[in-house]
Order: structure tokens, then sequence, then C-alpha cells
């Protein structure tokens, strides 16, 4: 079963190296994203070393990791192609194959994150973090937990990406929809502005909510932000929300699939 | 063809176009309403980031709320007019732009004035709600003068954000290929230009004074309006963005034209 699914990621893995020219852009638009972030968090510290008791080097950090992920993370199959499959029906020529189409995906999302990351962000961002003055982690417990966090929040970013790509076997325009979700996923998530910098009230709401998982838990255990037993606390949450957005994504597809099989494909 | 048969035209072709986007309603007010979304979450992303920090390179959140609704009036005009440009691969690679070259109006004009996209109404609504907002808690001070120079501004954005798309859209003559470049120049420099110019490295700043002359769009204008310090740039910049506007539009137009007599058909 499981080499069924990784005879996918494999096949992702191969056409991605086809597409030089879009790993190149790809990664062009993430490095120019960096230079924004960064830039603009010089400007926020003035100057100063530190501010509301994080180093000016630790959240320099804080956005490159977090850059480092979104690159990652955007390397998947995206928002609006997910749509597009579901708007000219290649989703449901792919219900009749004998795998389940998720799991396909996530798999085959395995295949182009791997080669991307190999090719193009590890090197760049290793070098990267030899220009630049940024805090590496001490220890390689911190390593192991920083790794996990950031596999856990691939996964419930995936979940909840795949969730409102599906939303589009009901609604035909879905205009509002996929903004409330890059708004979500840059601002919520804590993606370029740490959530210890928002109004007390809206880190209470970040906090009580899943896009946390994707990048600020991860970043803040790399910079050393969360440390001790926060640190399972913090796993704890992220694994917490893979179940229940995973859930989510099999209630809304087990919908759409059924939807499919009503009108006869 | 005389100028004011190709101004009849272009509204002509314009209305049909308009008309067949009036027939999908839903989907006009949907992508209206989505457009408004996206800019609000980068305006509130804006405040959370000033909330602790009050200002960024001495700009206030209202100064950077004005300085990106600036930057977005001017593209809703882009919208309409040529962000089709940005597509012109897809054109060539179904051999639908051949059609273009065989009719006797100007093909440049032409592939103008194909589309007309409405659904920019989002745009407008947003910066002037911002305009209107910002004027009060910053204290303009509007004038003719200023009014006058904002409409200019906005004609010399347009034109430069419009050039850069026909410059892009160009490639396709060569290579076949025009909307990824978009993807990769245009879309991270219009990001970039969502904030003040003073943050970045010098570098950086000059060549989006003087390479992708994006400065002129919004950074330089505003600074004039809002009366802004602008480090390593003479503080008159601002005036010249019109005429920074009209002679990167010619240049691209240019290069249109060139890349146009160098095309071949793909023949599909």
């Amino acid at each position: 079963m499981l080499k069924m699914y990784m005879t996918f990621t494999k096949k992702a893995f191969i056409r991605a190296g086809a597409y030089r020219f879009e790993v190149w852009s790809r990664l062009f638009s993430n490095l120019i994203f960096l230079l924004m972030w960064s830039s603009i968090w010089t400007a926020l510290y003035a100057g100063n070393d530190e501010a509301g008791g994080v180093s000016f080097q630790a959240m320099l950090t804080y956005i490159v990791v977090s850059q480092f992920l979104s690159g990652i993370n955007g390397a998947g199959t995206p928002l609006w192609e997910i749509q597009e499959k579901v708007r000219t029906g290649d989703i449901s020529l792919e219900l009749m194959r004998p795998f389940d189409v998720p799991t396909r995906y996530l798999f085959a999302d395995f295949g182009s994150v791997a080669f991307y990351m190999i090719t193009a962000l590890l090197p760049v961002y290793v070098v990267l973090f030899f220009i630049f003055d940024l805090s590496l982690p001490s220890t390689m417990h911190t390593w192991i937990f920083f790794i996990i966090s950031a596999l856990l929040g691939f996964l419930i970013r995936y979940c909840i990406e795949l969730s409102f790509g599906l939303l589009t076997f009901w609604l035909v325009e879905t205009g509002g929809v996929e903004d409330i979700f890059y708004f979500s996923v840059s601002l919520l998530s804590g993606s370029v502005i740490p959530l210890w910098f928002f109004p007390s009230w809206l880190e209470t709401i970040a906090m009580y909510l899943p896009f946390q998982g994707i990048y600020f838990i991860p970043n803040a255990i790399f910079v050393g932000e969360i440390t001790g037993s926060d640190l399972y606390l913090s796993l704890g949450v992220q694994f917490f929300w893979v179940l229940i957005c995973f859930a989510i994504l099999r209630l809304i597809w087990r919908k759409a699939a059924n939807k499919v099989v009503v009108q006869g494909g | 063809m005389g100028i004011i048969k190709y101004i009849k035209l272009y509204f002509r072709l314009v209305s049909a176009g308009v008309r067949a986007q009036m027939q999908y309603r839903f989907a006009f007010i949907m992508r209206i309403v989505g457009m408004i979304t996206a800019y609000t979450g980068t305006a509130v992303t804006m405040w959370v980031m000033l909330y602790q920090f009050q200002q960024l390179g001495s700009w206030n959140f209202y100064e950077m709320l004005f300085l990106f609704a600036f930057s977005i009036l001017s593209w809703g005009f882009c919208i309409i007019l040529f962000f089709h440009f940005r597509s012109l691969d897809t054109y060539i690679l179904n051999g639908t732009f051949d059609r273009f070259l065989v009719r006797p109006i100007h093909p440049f004009f032409h592939f103008m004035a194909m589309k007309f996209d409405v659904a920019s109404f989002g745009q407008f609504i947003f910066s002037i709600f911002v305009f209107i907002w910002v004027s009060g808690v910053l204290d303009i001070g509007w004038n003719v003068e200023k009014f006058l120079f904002l409409i200019a501004a906005t004609i010399g954005g347009v034109l430069i954000q419009g050039g850069l798309l026909v410059m892009i859209s160009a490639i396709a003559f060569w290579t076949t290929k025009s909307e990824q470049f978009y993807w990769v120049a245009m879309y991270p420099a219009r990001n970039l230009t969502y904030y003040p110019l003073v943050i970045y490295p010098k570098v950086i700043q000059w060549i989006i004074a003087f390479v992708i002359p994006f400065g002129f769009v919004n950074y330089f204008p505003v600074s004039v309006i809002l009366d802004k310090d602008v480090p390593f740039f003479p503080s008159y910049i601002g005036y010249l963005s019109p005429l920074v506007g009209v002679i990167f539009f010619t240049i691209a137009y240019f290069i249109w034209m060139f890349g146009l007599n160098h095309y071949k058909s793909t023949g599909s």
C-alpha cells in the first residue's frame, strides 16, 4: 500500500526536475519576500538590540526560518490548482482509480517538495545562515523538535489547503473564500509577525486556531522562544490540530466524493 | 484611421467585453469581494505590525496605508487596461494571436482593447475608502494643486505598471512565455512597494527607482503629498512621476512592436 503511494512521490520528484524554470522562479520570488520581511524587521527594530524581550538576532532568524518553511509549504499543489482540478472535473476521474485521492496528493506533494528543497531551498538557506549572523539551535534536542514541529505544520497546512480547495465542489466562485485562506495562513500563522507582537486579544484568538501550528510553533522552537516542557505542549497542540484538520478534510472529501456520484460524474 | 475613430472603436470593443462579463454577475461580485478581502488583509497585517512598534522607518500606520492604497489605485486602472497582456503567451501558443494581425487595426491597440476587466472596482472601492479615511486622520490639506498632482501621479503609475506588463508580454514573442515572468518579476516588485522604500538596502532602492521604476508609482509621489523625506534621493523626485511614466511606457511600446516584427506564428 505504502509502496504504491511512494511511486507517486517518486514520479512527482522526477516531474519537478523537468520544470527547472519553475524551480528558479519560485526560489527567486521566495528570496524577494525574504528581502522584504527582513528589511521590514530591521526597520522596525530601528537599531535596537531587542524589543519586547526578543533579540534582533532571534527575530531575524525567525523570519529566515519562516521564509524557508513557506518555501516548503508553497512547493506542493497550490490551492488554485486543486480548484482547477475540481472545476475541470479532473478530480472525478481520479475517483475511479484504486487509491485514496487526498493521500495520493499528499504523497505527490512529498516528491515535489523534496525536489525543491534539495536542489534549491537547502543550499541557498545554508549559505544565508553563514552570510548573516543568525542563531542556530545549540542542541540536537532542539533540532529534532524543530523538524517534527515543521512536519506537523506541513500536515496542518496540507489538510486546511485541500479542504479549502474542495469547497469548490459547492461554490462556483471562490473569490472571497480563497482570500480568507491566504490571509489566515499569512497573518494568523505568525509567518511574518510572531504572535508575541500581536495585540493580546488577537494573540488569544490566534492561539485557539490551527494556523499558528504551521509557522509560529516551529519558528519559535528554532529560535529558542519555546523551551522546556512547553516543547511537548506545543507539539501536542500541533498534533491535536493535525487530527482535527484531518478529520475535517476526510468529512469534506467524503461529501464531495458522494456529490460526484450523485451527479453521475 | 484617425485617432477619433480609434477612440470610438475602443469603446465599442470595450462595451462588448463589459456586457460579456456582466453575464456572470455573481462571479463579478465575488471577485470584487475577494479583492477587497485580500487588500484589507494586507492593511490589517500592517496594523498588527505597527501595534507595538508605531513606526516603520519614520512612517506611521496611516501614512503606510496611504502609500499602499495609492499603489492599489493605479493598479486598478492598470488591470482594466493592461492586465491581460501578461497572458499573451497563451494567445501565441493557441494560435489565436494571429487574428490580431489580419485585421485592419493596429495590433497593439487591438490587443489592448480586447479585454476590459471591470472587476477592478474592488481596487477603486478599497483605495478611495482609504483615501477618505486617512485624509481625515492625517490632515493632508487637499487643495487643487495637490489633487491635480494626485491625478497626474496616478496616470504616471498606470503607465509605469502598464509599461512593465507590456514589456513582460513582449518576452512571449521570443520565448513564448510571459505569464510566468509576471509572477517572478512583477508580483514581488509590486509587493516590495507596498512598504516605504527607505527600509530597503540602497542597491534595492536604486533598482526600484531607476531600473524597474516602481518607486515612481507610489513611494516618491506619496512622499510629496504627505511631505515626507526621501533619503538618498532629491526631494523633487516625486514630481517626475508622470514624466517617468510616459518615457517608460514609450520604451515598452517600442519593445513590443520590435518583438511583434520578430514574431513568427507557432503554426498551431
